[in-house]
Formats: C-alpha cells, sequence, structure tokens
C-alpha cells in the first residue's frame, strides 16, 4: 500500500514538475503493465527500479544530478503504451524510455521512440530480436528472458533430462512473441529428437484452463514447455495436474517462480531462468532484502532482481552519460557499457555498438525437491552472436 | 466425458456471473458495467476475511460473503439512487467509472500479484474422478454446486417470495408497483445486494479454484454475452445463454482453434442479435431508436 502511494505521488508529482526538472535533473520515463492481466510479472520490476533509484537519489544522484523517474501505467494494452511513450517523450522530454509491458506495446512504443531519437530500454519485458547483433540503434535489454536463445535451453535441458522418448506440447499466451518463441520451439524440437506437439494459444485471460490442458494431455504430451506471462504457464500446469498428467513441464522462470515452486511443491514442474534465485543468498540479495524491507514494498525481495538489474544498468548509462545530458550521449553511453550483476546472472551486461543484448546469455534451471527450491542444472551458456 | 465436463464448469462459471446482469437489468434497466469489478471485489473480500479469520474458513467465507451483500446494497445507496430520475444511460456511466475506481483501488489494496485466497484458508484443491474417467477439482465442482443452488434459490424466491414477487413487479411496472405501496429503492437495493453477492461468489470460487488476478474482471466481460443471448431480462435464458456459450468455446478449443474461444462468444453475440435481439428468452420491448 504505502509502496503504490508512493508511486503514484511519484507520477503525479512528476506530471507536475517534470518539465520544470527536466533542466536538472536525467527523465527517464516508463511505460508498464502495473496492471492488467501480465501485471504481476511487470509491476516488481517497475517497483524495484524505484526502490533502486531513489536509493541512488538518497546517496545524491548521478555526476551531481537527480534521478526523475516518471512511470505511467499502460496496462499492458498497446495504444495506452503508445500514448505513454508519446505524453513521456513530447510533455516529459524524457531522456531514456522504458518499456517493461507486454511485447505487443513494441510496436507503438519502439515507433515513438525511434521518430524522436530517445534510447529506448527494454526492462522486465522480454527482450526483443532487435537487440540482437546486429543492434537497432537505439534499442537495448536487460531482461532474464530471450527470444529463441530460451527455447534452445529449455529443449537442451529436456532432452538432457528425459529417459524415454519425448512427446512435447506448447503453451502460449496469445500475444506475439510468446505466440512466435513456441512456434520457433516447435520447429527447433525434432531436429533434438522430439515430437512436437500442438501449440495451445491461450487468450488471457480465460476463466478456466482446464479446456486447453485437455487438449494438451489427450494428444499424449510427457513434456509441456511454456513460455509466456507467469498465469499462462502456472494455470496451464495446474490444469494438466487436476486432469492426472503426471509429466514433466518446464516453464520460464519469472519474477513470481520461487514463490510458486515452494507453492506447488510439484518435483516435476521445471523452471528455467537467467536469474540467481534467493536461496542462494548472495550479498547482494541480502542488500536488495534490506532496501525492499526499508522501501515497505508489497512485493517479496526474490520479485525484485529483475528491476535491481535494470536499475543497475540505468545508473551506469546516465553515469556514462555524464552532464548535460541528452538522449543521444545517453545512447552513446549505452553503446559502450559493462555492468557487473554481482552474482545475480551468470555473467556482466555487456553492450556494444553492434550487441544491445548480452554477449552471453546464462541459464540455471530449478525445481522443488520436496524440501525446498533446488537447483537441477547450474549456469550453461550460449554466445550471443 | 471431460469435453462435457469442462463445457459444464465453464456454462456454470458464466451462468453465475450472467446472473448479477440479469437481476439488475430485469429490475430497473440498467446495465451494470461494474459486475465484474464487483465480483473481483468479493474474491479479495474472502482474501482480506482469510487473513483474519484463517483458522476458520467458513467463517472468512461467510464473512466475504456478507460483506459482498453490503457492498452492493452500499453502491446502490451511495451512488445509484442518486440517478434517480435521470435516464438510464446516467446510471450505466457510473457504473463504468465506478468499475474503473474499483479497479485502480483494488490494485493499490491489494497490488498486481497473483493471489490464493485458498492457500491463506488452508484449503486444498484436489481433483474428483468423476464416473467416465473425467476429472473435476473440488473448486470447480463447488461453482457448479453453487450455480444450481443460485439459480433454484433464485427461481423459488423469485416465484414465491413476498419481496421475489415485489421485484418481479417492479421490473414489470415500476409506477404502478410504487402505487400499490412496494418501496422501489428497497426492491432496487435488494436487487443490487443479490446482483453483487452472486458476482462475488464466482469470484470467490474462481479465486479459489485457480487464484486471483486484477485481471478478473476480464471474465466478467465474456460471461456478458451469455447474458445478452439468453436475453438480458431472463434468469433461464442466461442460464441457457452460458450453456450455449461454454459449449462452442470449449469446442472451439478442442476442435478448431484454442485462439477461436476469445471470439466465438462474440460471434454469437453478433448472430443472436441479427436474428433475435432480445435474445432467446428476453422479452421484446418496443423500439426507442430507429
Amino acid at each position: 500500500m504505502r509502496s503504490s502511494i508512493i508511486i503514484i505521488a511519484a507520477v503525479v508529482a512528476a506530471g507536475l514538475s517534470s518539465s520544470a526538472l527536466a533542466q536538472d535533473a536525467y527523465v527517464v520515463g516508463i511505460t508498464a503493465a502495473l496492471t492488467g492481466p501480465p501485471a504481476s510479472t511487470y509491476a516488481p520490476a517497475v517497483d524495484a527500479m524505484r526502490i533502486y533509484l531513489d536509493r541512488v537519489n538518497a546517496k545524491g544522484g548521478i555526476n551531481g544530478k537527480k534521478i526523475n523517474l516518471v512511470i505511467q501505467d499502460d496496462s499492458a494494452e498497446p495504444s495506452k503504451a503508445a500514448a505513454n511513450a508519446k505524453k513521456l517523450i513530447t510533455q516529459d522530454n524524457v531522456m531514456l524510455l522504458i518499456d517493461a509491458s507486454l511485447s505487443s506495446t513494441y510496436a507503438p512504443v519502439v515507433a515513438e521512440a525511434k521518430s524522436d531519437g530517445v534510447p529506448l530500454l527494454f526492462a522486465s519485458s522480454v527482450c526483443p530480436k532487435d537487440v540482437y547483433p546486429p543492434a537497432a540503434e537505439g534499442e537495448f535489454c536487460t531482461t532474464a528472458f530471450a527470444s529463441t536463445y530460451d527455447s534452445r535451453g529449455a529443449l537442451a535441458f529436456v532432452k538432457e533430462t528425459a529417459k524415454e522418448p519425448v512427446k512435447i506440447g506448447f503453451s502460449a499466451m496469445a500475444i506475439p512473441l510468446s505466440r512466435g518463441e513456441m512456434e520457433f520451439a516447435a520447429k527447433q524440437a525434432p531436429e533434438l529428437g522430439m515430437t512436437a506437439l500442438g501449440i495451445e494459444v491461450i487468450p488471457p485471460p480465460t476463466p478456466d484452463y482446464t479446456p486447453f490442458a485437455t487438449k494438451i494431455k489427450d494428444a499424449g504430451a510427457n513434456w509441456v514447455f511454456s513460455w509466456a506471462p507467469w498465469v499462462t504457464q502456472v494455470r496451464t500446469f495446474e490444469a494438466l495436474r487436476r486432469l492426472g498428467w503426471s509429466g514433466d513441464y518446464i516453464a520460464w522462470a519469472h519474477l513470481e517462480a520461487e514463490g510458486e515452486l515452494k507453492r506447488i511443491k510439484d518435483s516435476r514442474l521445471y523452471v528455467i531462468g537467467a536469474n540467481a534465485m534467493f536461496d542462494d543468498n548472495l550479498p547482494i540479495q541480502k542488500e536488495i532484502a534490506e532496501a525492499v524491507k526499508q522501501a515497505g514494498s508489497k512485493y517479496p525481495p526474490e520479485q525484485m532482481t529483475e528491476g535491481w538489474i535494470a536499475g543497475m544498468v540505468i545508473e551506469a548509462a546516465l553515469k556514462g552519460a555524464g552532464w548535460p545530458a541528452a538522449p543521444a550521449k545517453i545512447q552513446a553511453s549505452m553503446q559502450n557499457l559493462k555492468v557487473d550483476l554481482k552474482g545475480l546472472r551468470g555473467g556482466a551486461i555487456e553492450w556494444t555498438k553492434d550487441n544491445h543484448f548480452r554477449t552471453k546469455q546464462y541459464y540455471r534451471v530449478y525445481r522443488w525437491d520436496g524440501s525446498k527450491v533446488a537447483l537441477v542444472k547450474n549456469w550453461f551458456s550460449y554466445d550471443v552472436k | 466425458m471431460q469435453l462435457l465436463v469442462n463445457i459444464v464448469v465453464l456454462a456454470a462459471i458464466y451462468a453465475l456471473i450472467a446472473c448479477g446482469y440479469v437481476l439488475i437489468y430485469r429490475v430497473s434497466r440498467v446495465l451494470n458495467l461494474a459486475h465484474g469489478e464487483l465480483m473481483m471485489l468479493g474474491a479479495y473480500l474472502l482474501l482480506a476475511t482469510a487473513s483474519s479469520f484463517a483458522a476458520s474458513p467458513l467463517l472468512a467465507v461467510a464473512a466475504a460473503v456478507g460483506l459482498s451483500l453490503l457492498v452492493g446494497i452500499l453502491v446502490y445507496v451511495v451512488l445509484i439512487r442518486r440517478m434517480t430520475g435521470e435516464a438510464v444511460l446516467a446510471a450505466v456511466l457510473t457504473t463504468v467509472a465506478l468499475g474503473i475506481l474499483l479497479r485502480g483501488v483494488m490494485v493499490l489494496v491489494w497490488s498486481a500479484q497473483q493471489q490464493y485466497p485458498g492457500q491463506a484458508l488452508g484449503i486444498d484443491n484436489p481433483a474428483l474422478v468423476l464416473p467416465g474417467g473425467a476429472r473435476i477439482s473440488v473448486m470447480a465442482a463447488m461453482l457448479v454446486g453453487a450455480t444450481a443452488l443460485t439459480y433454484g434459490g433464485l427461481f423459488w424466491f423469485l416465484r414465491f417470495g413476498r419481496w421475489g414477487v415485489r421485484m418481479r413487479a417492479v421490473g414489470q411496472n415500476p409506477l404502478l408497483a410504487a402505487q400499490r405501496g412496494i418501496n422501489l429503492h428497497a426492491i432496487y437495493a435488494l436487487a443490487w445486494g443479490l446482483s453483487t453477492l452472486t458476482g462475488s461468489i464466482a469470484g470467490m470460487l474462481i479465486a479459489l479454484d485457480s487464484g486471483l488476478t486484477s485481471s478478473m474482471p476480464i471474465v466478467a466481460l465474456k460471461a456478458f454475452p451469455a447474458a445478452l443471448v439468453g436475453g438480458l431480462d431472463s434468469l433461464v435464458g442466461s442460464l441457457a445463454g452460458s450453456f450455449i456459450i461454454a459449449a462452442t468455446e470449449v469446442l472451439s478449443i478442442q476442435y478448431i482453434d484454442p485462439l477461436l474461444s476469445d471470439v466465438v462468444p462474440f460471434l454469437v453475440l453478433i448472430a443472436m442479435l441479427m436474428l433475435r435481439p432480445w435474445g432467446l428468452f428476453g422479452t421484446r420491448e418496443e423500439l426507442d431508436r430507429v
């Protein structure tokens, strides 16, 4: 409650005073799915960014200047995201725009950012192919999950783990990147010796996932791979279990994954992700937990990693841009950036002129082992080319 | 067999939600476009009472049900009553505004996170195996049961209950009913209370079955075609409409394309509006627009 009030107050205050502050602060704008079906994946990340940047401000800011964070809710709707992007760029004069929403919001937000020459960071929202080499000039991504690489990692794990011939079904949300990724995975699976069954594309939100799960079960799947917002992944899984399906299920480790593995307690539910879970007990995780507690956030610390990483990268990018800042200077800074993530991921985030994603994409796989969330497969990586 | 169970469960969800639309429309001709938000509020109230009465799930559910009834009555008394004498459209727009307000407040209070009232209450949701090998979760079975009880109760109440008969009278001719001494405001408040109560029960059971997110109002929007197809002023119609919409949705998932499930209810609705605009069991009303 307190953090939400702070966010709203920040939004209102920013709306009233951003023009005045623009001259004297780094203005960063966010369009985010703070409400709507997939909000549980994005809202904690935005809160983490806010907490991180508030801490930076409390320590004196960057290059002696504060960061003015302007947050707009788009409810995961493309039309609202477009309006937000326009408002943030033309009225708030943001120097850096962040999209923390569904992939269906990307096209209009990219168009707005591109036409005004403002660098665009995808943070907590899936990395689009445009950030892979050769990267689109003004687009960058810190998010753990990334199209095509995630499917390769997940399918490689399935192949390695399965003890019998794999008949794999797929579950996607009816949004462009989720569907595209599952189509990619369905094409990859046969190359790895698996039988690819159909893709269930599930509209958000649906009151009952059982009809979709019934179809997957009837197709004879012994594995299911889902790469979609958490709500689609977990509800499909739970519907399958209620139907008596006893196969293995692998899903993307979104922010909610750690808590959800503890809630569901099913040892055949695997999550593959690029962020370390809080059971690692790293010093930086303790720091995050402490900051979250102090800020009074309603979200648990284990859901903050994604936003925290984005905060670290934003801080480094603004620091590199110096003062006075301008979108072009920030973009130039982002094109030559390396941020040590202190163990939150398998490696650093490193951007060059051609690569706005990372040079290596690392993965880990976790599951519930009967008493705790356990590591099934430690960091493995793919070179990003 | 599983297909039939899937259809029945989805039909029960839609029917339980749709009867809320019907109750208010039948009595006052107001379309409550905040019904989805009120339904979600019921589910969140269960989450709130679950933390207060964690040791006694029944008490938590009873408290949430009571609060939902109260919320419905309060919405009428505080908000909708003030629309008396205004065009129906004004009341409908008020419900739109109420919905937006409620959605914002609920996200502020309970966050956008997925919540699990069942976990807070310590209620398990195992699957039951039915004859023929079909499976249904306990909460889905309770939802079907709750829908049957709700409709049975409403039919009895409207047919034999003193207040139910008054409610029908107000729906048919409010002026005449008022002249006969029926307290219109009390009837309208009761209709809002019952509508919110049934919607909230749907919200609570959906949340107990599969969790609670801030997108629940969209589920209520999907139940809206069911009410329209059956006839917006007919409870029998909303049952029939819910079954038709659920069947077309589940069958399109199974045999055509899962993506169609989102579109099919509205295709059925359009077809119905072209053929029989007042719905299967609805009352044909005089045109007030050409």
